[in-house]
């Protein structure tokens, strides 16, 4: 770590960029840069392929392995429920947390 | 500064910031994570606040500290980093109409400010709404918001750095705010097949360096969706 002092900030400018950027890519060039249709309706299904991409990896795998069995499953499902169910935002985190928690100290 | 005064600005203000608001609680954990985590491989505080600011991003930090640990070749660091906001390419491009009508100034702050939270809560009003005012405050209340808790949690998290007992979970809250973003999406059929082609492309592409199993189920899903989409039309019409 030491012998990065000097350049760590040059590194967090740098990353800060390849975030920027990216971001602020078609919201800056906004109309001079028009996306074909096909490419504008294959982005409408982009949102819900990145979260179930993110979400779904994260509640079957337990240390990269399949486990239908894990209380992170579980947990899912109870927030799934709640949401589905209740029109209160705050059930579903409240039931996930507890459904969560609950498992994992009952299973040590 | 005369937009920040009008009442539709603020109106929308309002209504995103009441949306965004509980699925927000899912950043605390992010935060407090990312704090920690920079401490443990021996940033400074200062370097640590600074790069949680100048970066403003969960997965590009968390995703470079191990390269920056390590002594890795800048080059590695940035292509990484490039690659975990890949996605932003596509949020963008999909939010960009949102912006009709407003400046360069609004526009570098709000893609400075695009996250994957914001983008999923106000992408579709971002595209009916009329009124630019409203549309601008409906995307910087909760935009900012996400800046403030960002910003707040990771600082407790430096401060807090090995004090709160990691058998708590918390980053678990993240993935119930993603679910629950999910949700009324996954009741459109192609957006469902999406979705579940995404997830299971995911969870088997599992294994592949620098989250490329990610990117591999976000084009799996996006071509599984349009694909559903076809046949969902074809069906209609005959």
């Amino acid at each position: 770590m030491n012998a990065y002092d000097a350049t760590i900030w040059g590194i967090f400018i740098l990353i800060g960029l390849a975030t920027t950027l990216p971001r602020a890519s078609f919201i800056v060039l906004g109309n001079r840069v028009t996306l074909p249709s096909v490419v504008q309706r294959a982005l409408r299904y982009a949102p819900a392929a990145a979260l179930a991409a993110i979400v779904v990896p994260d509640v079957l795998l337990v240390s990269g392995e399949l486990a239908p069995l894990n209380p992170k499953l579980a947990a899912a499902g109870a927030a799934i429920a709640a949401a589905l169910l209740s029109r209160n935002p705050w059930l579903p985190f409240v039931a996930g947390m507890g459904v969560l928690l609950g498992l994992k100290h009952l299973l040590g | 500064m005369t937009i920040l005064s009008s009442s539709s600005f603020r109106a929308g203000a309002r209504e995103g910031f009441q949306i965004f608001l509980p699925l927000s609680v899912g950043l605390i954990p992010w935060a407090l994570v990312t704090g920690m985590s920079m401490v443990s491989i021996g940033m400074t505080p200062l370097q640590a606040m600074g790069m949680n600011v100048i970066v403003f991003a969960g997965t590009a930090q968390l995703g470079t500290l191990p390269l920056i640990a390590a002594g890795a070749p800048l080059w590695l660091i940035v292509a990484t980093a490039l690659a975990l906001n890949l996605r932003f390419l596509i949020f963008s491009a999909a939010i960009a109409q949102g912006f009709r009508g407003h400046g360069g100034g609004a526009r570098w702050l709000s893609g400075h400010l695009l996250t994957d939270g914001v983008f999923a809560t106000c992408v579709a009003k971002m595209m009916a709404v009329e009124d630019k005012e409203w549309r601008l405050g409906y995307y910087l209340a909760p935009s900012l918001w996400s800046w403030l808790l960002w910003q707040t949690f990771a600082l407790i998290g430096v401060l807090a750095a090995g004090s709160i007992p990691k058998t708590w979970s918390l980053e678990f809250m993240a993935t119930i705010a993603l679910m629950v973003l999910l949700i009324p999406m996954a009741k459109m059929r192609p957006m469902l097949v999406a979705a579940a082609t995404g997830g299971l492309t995911a969870v088997v592409l599992n294994g592949l360096p620098l989250r490329l199993g990610l990117f591999a189920g976000i084009f799996a899903g996006i071509a599984a969706g349009l694909a559903a989409d076809h046949w969902h039309t074809k069906g209609e019409a005959a």
